[in-house]
């Protein structure tokens, strides 16, 4: 089966140093994939890379077989690459229904504005409505959509980004940290919908998480970056039996 | 001959500018934002010292002190009642605060330069040169004393300048705010004070312009958003960064601006500023000698 | 009935104008007309200032080009005021985008600099080019002819200002909520996650440019018509500054705020008549003092206290259930 992202080679430099050195990972359709290491490894450099925030100094990208490493940040969500922030970033004073058009942003209804804004052009007349309220509602969060987002707790925020992921269609989901904050409770809630996406939305993720049990729990593959290098990569109990991921970890608890 | 004397005359402007550059320099290394009041201090110490010495006819160096004293303290107090009551509003995110910021910097030089045209603004006033010698004789050269004067003070102010914030206390300071404010607070530096001696600072190195050009052209209310553009191209071409780059970029912009005007076209002078600062931000924005990238991380 | 008002204020609002300007003398018609063109330009500052959160200095000089682009279209060509009005909002909103599109490349607050630099230079060229513009004698307006009418006074100059403004008004709502609209915003709060978004912030700040100087242009075409005269001085640095103050008096990023702003601000320096240096200090201690206490402006303070509603950002909210009604009840009483 064709992965549905190949990352080749993938290098990213600021300045003298390489945050990211000749990283290669492939994602198939319908995973989950983990994305772990110790702090400073590269991870959030690795995703910005994905996403099209960080220069990528060498290497490639291809989505669904089409390379799109020459593409813009832009261009990229409008290939279907879609991500959520570690600090949630939702712009506070709209309403919840108002953040999620954003997400639509590459699903433009005419060309006109589609030339201005970015995205494609053919897709005509989405109407945007019933695409909301299909995410509204597979989030719970119907009842919330006329909330302004700063009066939302944390956790509804998180799922507000996720949302703003889902209305566009994305073929791969990026979570950036997105337990970080939550109680155990909404922790729960939020593993349950990360486990449920792939079937229900046709998408791949790509989860970058401190928690490693969890990631052990929810990802079917985990690929573990040390220093800007992917130093393994495999399932959740090959990868807790690594020595030479326990070694990067050394002094920072698996089980934590 | 006519080639030195202009090359005077250019060398002294530059001098200014590269004063009055300074201080929004200073300010814009410490927060970020180009301060469009600048040019009021311009003004406002200048007639500060018309006032003290023709009005009150207080001796021509007292009331260079005391204008210089005005004008540090206009600065620090504009910052307190204008600058900081925004900077330190949490409930702006940070490009709002930003904008919120130069805003009031717009207010502060249209409020200032109102103030002073109520009793300034029907006519042109004149502040005494600081010497009663016009010119002196160099060779076959002429060349005005208050020109002089200001090379010489723009020179030893800027090296001063240099050395308070390589060796002194408060210039680490505000050196450490500029770079880190989060850190600077963290290992104990009132980001406050410092905010207030970067402004009165600022204010001052813009008043000793005034008052050392106050001679040379005349006063009015609208003289300091003339010199306001000429800064900010001074500045533009050192950088934004160094003290010496802004000094540096001041003179080249006074030296060529006056054989621009001599050879090309007098009216064209007025442009000369805002063309250099089109020019240096939208193709060099780290001016010449930099090599920083132009944005403030 | 209250909601239907607090839901349709600006409305209210032509529906008011329109009815005083059939009991005013000239004078009054005059500062109703002025009124309007700054509502035009103050709208057209907030797209780029309020909603897309970017610091442009420069729109005394858009309006600059508005003005005498269609003054010149008539007196020289002799072009009908239909065709010479949308070319004034077309050619400031193209120098919009030749500004835009280099400052794109200067981050933040260097686009203060810039604009302010092109706002001199503009300035300079009207002062210069004198067979063109007059230099600082400045050039008469021809009045515009509608199917063989002549609009030469006040009250008649009224209806065509009066609904080119409400044209640019129901412009601004849709845009504002448009998919550009939510852009503008987006950009504003972060372009990182603007970007994630699908969203191209180059284009659309170039965009936003482009429109808001549209806006001064065909204001700009719109206040020569008040004036019958138009000359450098009309749209200096003092101009752009008054501008700004419309807009953070009123309330930026607000539809609405605008309107409030331009009807303050156009009766003070009324009040304050031929005396320079106190309009001087009038706007520019409104402007501090706003900034400090109050950054969302007296829309924004009306619509905290829900007097007004909040700025909505997509249509589609309007076809859509009410979710439940919080909203007001109005209770009749027996």
């Amino acid at each position: 089966m064709n992965p549905l992202l190949k990352v080749e080679g993938l290098t990213v430099r600021f300045g003298g140093l390489t945050a990211v050195d000749d990283a290669s990972l492939a994602i198939a359709p319908g995973q989950i994939r983990g994305l772990i290491g110790p702090n400073g490894a590269g991870k959030t450099t690795l995703f910005n890379a994905i996403s099209g925030l960080a220069p990528i100094a060498a290497g490639s990208l291809h989505l669904s077989g089409v390379d799109v490493t020459s593409f813009s940040a832009p261009q990229r969500a409008a290939q279907g690459i879609r991500r959520t922030f570690q600090t949630v970033q939702l712009v506070q004073s709209l309403t919840v229904y108002e953040n999620l058009l954003f997400g639509l942003h590459s699903v433009a209804r005419d060309p006109f504005t589609a030339f201005v804004v970015g995205g494609h052009a053919q897709r005509t007349n989405v109407d945007a409505d019933r695409i909301l309220a299909e995410v509204l509602e597979y989030l719970g969060m119907s009842d919330l959509q006329d909330r302004v987002v700063e009066t939302l707790t944390i956790a509804d925020q998180r799922y507000v980004e996720i949302g703003r992921a889902l209305v566009a269609r994305p073929k791969l989901l990026m979570l950036d940290e997105p337990t970080a904050g939550l109680s155990p409770a909404q922790l729960e809630r939020l593993d349950d919908l990360i486990a449920k996406l792939p079937a229900d939305w046709d998408v791949s993720i790509l989860l970058v998480e401190h928690v490693i049990p969890l990631v052990v729990k929810l990802c079917d593959r985990i690929t573990v970056l040390d220093r800007g290098r992917v130093i393994a990569e495999g399932t959740g109990s090959e990868i807790e039996n690594d020595p030479v991921v326990q070694k990067a970890y050394l002094g920072e608890r698996l089980d934590a | 001959m006519e080639f030195a004397f202009l090359l005077s005359v250019g060398v002294s402007n530059g001098c200014l500018y590269g004063l009055v550059g300074l201080g929004l320099v200073l300010v814009y290394n410490a927060q970020g934002i180009p301060n469009f009041a600048h040019g009021e201090f311009f003004m406002a110490t200048a007639f500060a010292a018309y006032v003290a010495n023709v009005l009150l006819g207080i001796p021509y160096a007292l009331s260079v002190l005391i204008a210089i004293a005005f004008g540090g303290a206009l600065g620090v107090v504009v910052e307190f009642l204008a600058i900081r009551p925004i900077s330190t509003n949490r409930a702006l995110g940070r490009a709002s605060t930003e904008v919120a910021v130069v805003l009031s910097t717009v207010g502060l030089m249209i409020t200032i330069k109102g103030l002073a045209r109520i009793p300034w603004g029907d006519s042109v006033r004149k502040l005494p040169g600081a010497f009663s010698t016009d010119t002196i004789t160099i060779g076959s050269l002429i060349i005005s004393t208050q020109r002089l004067l200001i090379i010489v003070v723009a020179v030893a102010l800027t090296v001063c300048l240099s050395i308070f914030f390589a060796r002194t206390s408060l210039g680490k300071k505000m050196r450490a705010t500029s770079q880190n404010t989060t850190g600077a607070k963290l290992i104990g530096i009132n980001t406050g004070h410092i905010y207030s001696a970067t402004w009165g600072l600022a204010a001052i190195c813009g008043g000793i312009a005034g008052i050392l050009a106050a001679p040379i052209i005349f006063l009015h209310p609208d003289m300091g958003t003339r010199m306001l553009l000429k800064g900010f191209a001074a500045a533009c071409l050192g950088g934004f960064g160094s003290v010496s780059g802004v000094f540096v970029g001041g003179l080249l912009m006074g030296i060529v601006e006056i054989f621009f005007g001599r050879y090309l076209s007098t009216s064209m002078m007025d442009i000369f500023a805002p063309i250099i600062i089109i020019v240096v931000l939208l193709f060099r924005p780290q001016g010449l000698f930099g090599t920083r990238g132009a944005a403030r991380v | 009935m209250l909601s239907i008002l607090r839901n349709n204020v600006l409305t209210l609002f032509f529906i008011i104008v329109l009815a005083i300007s059939f009991t005013t003398d000239a004078y009054s018609q005059y500062l109703i007309n002025l009124m309007l063109v700054y509502v035009v330009v103050a709208q057209g500052l907030n797209l780029i200032l309020g909603f897309a959160g970017m610091f442009a200095f420069a729109h005394g000089a858009f309006m600059a080009i508005g003005a005498y682009v269609s003054a010149l279209l008539m007196n020289t060509l002799g072009v009908p005021y239909l065709i010479a009005l949308p070319m004034a909002g077309l050619a400031a909103a193209f120098v919009g985008c030749v500004i835009g599109i280099p400052a794109i490349r200067v981050s933040g607050l260097y686009l203060a600099m810039v604009t302010i630099g092109v706002s001199e230079i503009v300035q300079w060229v009207l002062r210069h080019w004198k067979p063109v513009t007059g230099g600082t004698d400045g050039m008469l307006v021809a009045s515009p002819t509608f199917f063989g009418v002549e609009f030469s006074d006040d009250f008649q100059s009224f209806y065509v200002i009066f609904v080119v403004c409400a044209l640019m008004t129901v412009l601004a709502q849709f845009v504002i909520r448009s998919r550009l609209g939510r852009a503008f915003v987006a950009i504003r709060e972060g372009e990182i996650a603007a970007q994630s978004s699908g969203i191209n912030v180059a284009r659309t700040k170039v965009f936003a440019f482009a429109i808001s100087a549209f806006y001064a242009g065909i204001g700009g075409s719109l206040f020569s018509l008040t004036q019958h005269y138009i000359n450098p001085e009309n749209f200096n640095l003092y101009q752009t500054i008054m501008q700004f103050c419309m807009v953070i008096v009123g309330g930026s990023a607000s539809l609405i705020g605008p309107f409030i702003g331009a009807v303050i601000l156009t009766w003070l320096p009324e009040l304050l008549r031929n005396a320079q240096a106190f309009q001087e200090i009038g706007f520019g201690l409104l402007l501090i003092v706003f900034v400090i206490f109050m950054p969302r402006g007296l829309a924004g303070l009306l619509i905290s206290r829900n007097i007004l509603p909040r700025e909505r950002f997509s249509r589609a909210a309007r076809l859509r259930k009410k979710p439940e009604a919080s909203t007001s009840v109005v209770v009749e009483r027996p």
